[in-house]
């Protein structure tokens, strides 16, 4: 390739080689103001280096009280903490998805027509989402008092509004052909939600909710600061006696549970949605799909993956592609 | 030179490539037939080590290459452009950046790290990839996203990115599977041209009898992992492939058809 082809390429299509010098130094100056703002906000925010520095012994100092991590003399309590905030995650993360699914299909395009109400209806989803699950359970905890009833009610109606929107995109995405092969079998509306529908987005509204459950058993922690309940309550009367080897021991507990929650949520996801035994391969398919190393899309990234993971519940019944046997 | 020598690879207790022993001198054009599941994309992918054989050994000109690893690993795969079915473009990219993966492996210190940034290509390697697009007539299509292109404009942008690679074989993965007629005799001429104008040597899979016949210097055929046939086109009489598939040429026509009906419905979907 010499100089004057490269020059001829150049100047026939200008776009191929990175934009025009006005444009590269635009791109430039811009950069340059987002450093510099970037170095106002630190600068704001009195972020110095011997400023952290500090802070970093302060926090080995903490780090040295908690080992060795101990559960204290009150280790009932914390163990009752515990299950309180895990039944408080469970109960709110079950009520926000329940009442969720009805709430995702009125929020859905291709289920209500009448743009007005599905407009209202999303704004007051996001009025809800604004606000963050601390200040409800502040809020719930002056209108029904101290304890887990105001913790599951403030996870609950900080989830609600996320979960339908969730949902209610599910929907949307939903495959229409299935929902025409139900209306032309006469079906009515509510036969199309149910049978047309309702497989297809159950599996991703059950991911969801796990999803949810999963980390509302790590922010029921915070609850607990507030007085809603849980073993956050637990942790703050730990740490403002500074018995830091109590709350190393709690946050390994914790630990521990959040990941026997995401092990069981995984499996059972696995067990309601499908993958335990996935549907057989036909021989034509590309050896890509059975190339350890290759990327796959999650089953939740894509459109086409939600109908994947849709197609898979369908067959999570007994019978997969095959014709199924009478009686089933 | 590109030998195999006793080229295996398993797949659990099914067996996809069975002992395959191949001599493909430089500059020749193979065509490499066979039914769905004979093998023959395994053995393309085993040659650029998409997939590790089980046993055997990939030679280039004397060379081993079975077990590099790393950069003599990415430099090896460079000089054995890959082209696949369904294009492996990435969608989302323009045409351009596109063919310019072709020159990844190329790129050393400073500029790779420039080109792992901000996709800083050089202005001579973002013309050669105009060139090349120019060459199969997509060069005004080079800013444009890959996804807006048609199969056939995308498998033909997928040969630029290969050209790109300067590699010394093309291996093309049933390139032609789904596309349409027309678009699947440009894709053809295509590697023909590659072959005789810039003397790559090129192994092509493909389940048309026909299209292998017209195009390739010399037809393997494979049944069940194995070579079954080895020669001239001129001597895949319909008599030979009643022989080695037990079918007649125009059940074989068939049965490509039905495949690449059945190849082409799923990638729309995916797309869609």
């Amino acid at each position: 390739m010499t100089t004057a082809e490269i020059a001829a390429w150049q100047a026939r299509m200008p776009g191929a080689f990175g934009g025009t010098v006005r444009g590269r130094l635009l791109r430039l100056a811009a950069g340059l103001l987002f450093l510099l703002w970037l170095g106002w906000a630190l600068w704001h925010f009195d972020f110095a280096p011997a400023r952290l520095w500090n802070g970093l012994a302060g926090l080995l100092t903490i780090l040295r009280l908690m080992v060795p991590p101990s559960p204290g003399e009150l280790w009932v309590d914390i163990l009752q903490g515990l299950a309180e905030s895990v039944a408080m995650a469970f109960l709110g993360t079950f009520l926000a998805a329940l009442v969720a699914v009805p709430l995702g299909f009125l929020g859905a395009g291709n289920v209500v027509r009448n743009a007005l109400f599905r407009f209202s209806l999303r704004r007051v989803f996001d009025g809800f989402r604004g606000v963050d699950q601390l200040i409800w359970a502040l809020a719930f905890v002056r209108a029904v008092g101290l304890g887990p009833l105001a913790g599951v009610m403030a996870i609950a109606t900080a989830d609600v509004a996320v979960l339908a929107k969730l949902n209610a995109e599910a929907v949307e995405n939903a495959e229409r052909r299935q929902v025409e092969g139900v209306t032309a079998a006469g079906g009515g509306f509510l036969a199309r939600l149910r049978f047309g529908l309702l497989p297809q987005v159950l599996p991703v509204m059950l991911a969801q909710a796990l999803y949810f459950f999963e980390s509302n058993t790590r922010s029921a922690a915070i609850l607990g600061v507030v007085g809603a309940g849980g073993i956050g309550l637990q942790i703050a009367e730990r740490i403002r006696v500074r018995h830091w080897d109590e709350v190393a021991f709690i946050i390994l507990l914790m630990v521990v549970t959040v990941a026997a929650i995401d092990w069981l949520s995984a499996r059972l996801r696995r067990r309601l949605i499908g993958g335990a035994n996935p549907p057989p391969r036909p021989r034509s398919a590309p050896p890509a799909a059975r190339s350890r190393s290759a990327i796959r899309p999650g089953p939740r990234s894509s459109p086409a993956g939600r109908r994947a993971a849709a197609s898979r519940w369908r067959g999570g019944r007994g019978c997969r592609s095959r014709p199924c046997p009478a009686g089933r | 030179m590109l030998e195999l020598k006793g080229l295996t690879r398993r797949f659990g207790a099914t067996t996809a490539v069975d002992g395959v022993e191949l001599v493909v001198p430089d500059g020749q054009m193979v065509g490499i037939i066979g039914r769905s599941g004979a093998g023959k994309s395994t053995l393309l992918r085993m040659i650029n080590r998409l997939e590790t054989p089980s046993s055997g050994r990939i030679l280039s000109g004397g060379r081993d290459v079975t077990a590099l690893s790393g950069r003599g690993l990415r430099e090896w795969r460079r000089d054995c452009a890959m082209v696949f079915q369904q294009f492996n473009l990435v969608q989302r990219l323009d045409v351009l950046t596109n063919v310019l993966i072709g020159r990844l492996a190329w790129q050393r210190g400073w500029r790779r790290l420039m080109v792992l940034l901000a996709a800083r290509f050089t202005a001579e390697e973002r013309a050669m990839a105009l060139a090349a697009l120019d060459r199969f007539g997509l060069a005004e299509t080079a800013l444009q996203r890959a996804e807006t292109l048609s199969g056939g404009q995308q498998q033909r942008v997928a040969i630029c990115r290969a050209l790109l690679q300067k590699p010394r074989f093309l291996l093309a993965d049933e390139p032609i599977a789904s596309l349409d007629p027309r678009n699947a005799q440009l894709v053809m001429d295509a590697l023909r041209d590659v072959n005789r104008r810039d003397g790559l040597t090129v192994l092509v899979n493909l389940h048309h009898l026909d299209t292998a016949r017209e195009y390739c210097d010399r037809i393997v055929a494979m049944q069940a992992g194995r070579v079954v046939f080895d020669d001239a086109p001129g001597a895949l009489t319909p008599e030979r492939v009643r022989a080695i598939y037990g079918i007649s040429e125009q059940e074989f026509a068939a049965e490509a058809e039905a495949r690449r009906r059945a190849a082409a419905a799923p990638a729309r979907l995916a797309v869609a």
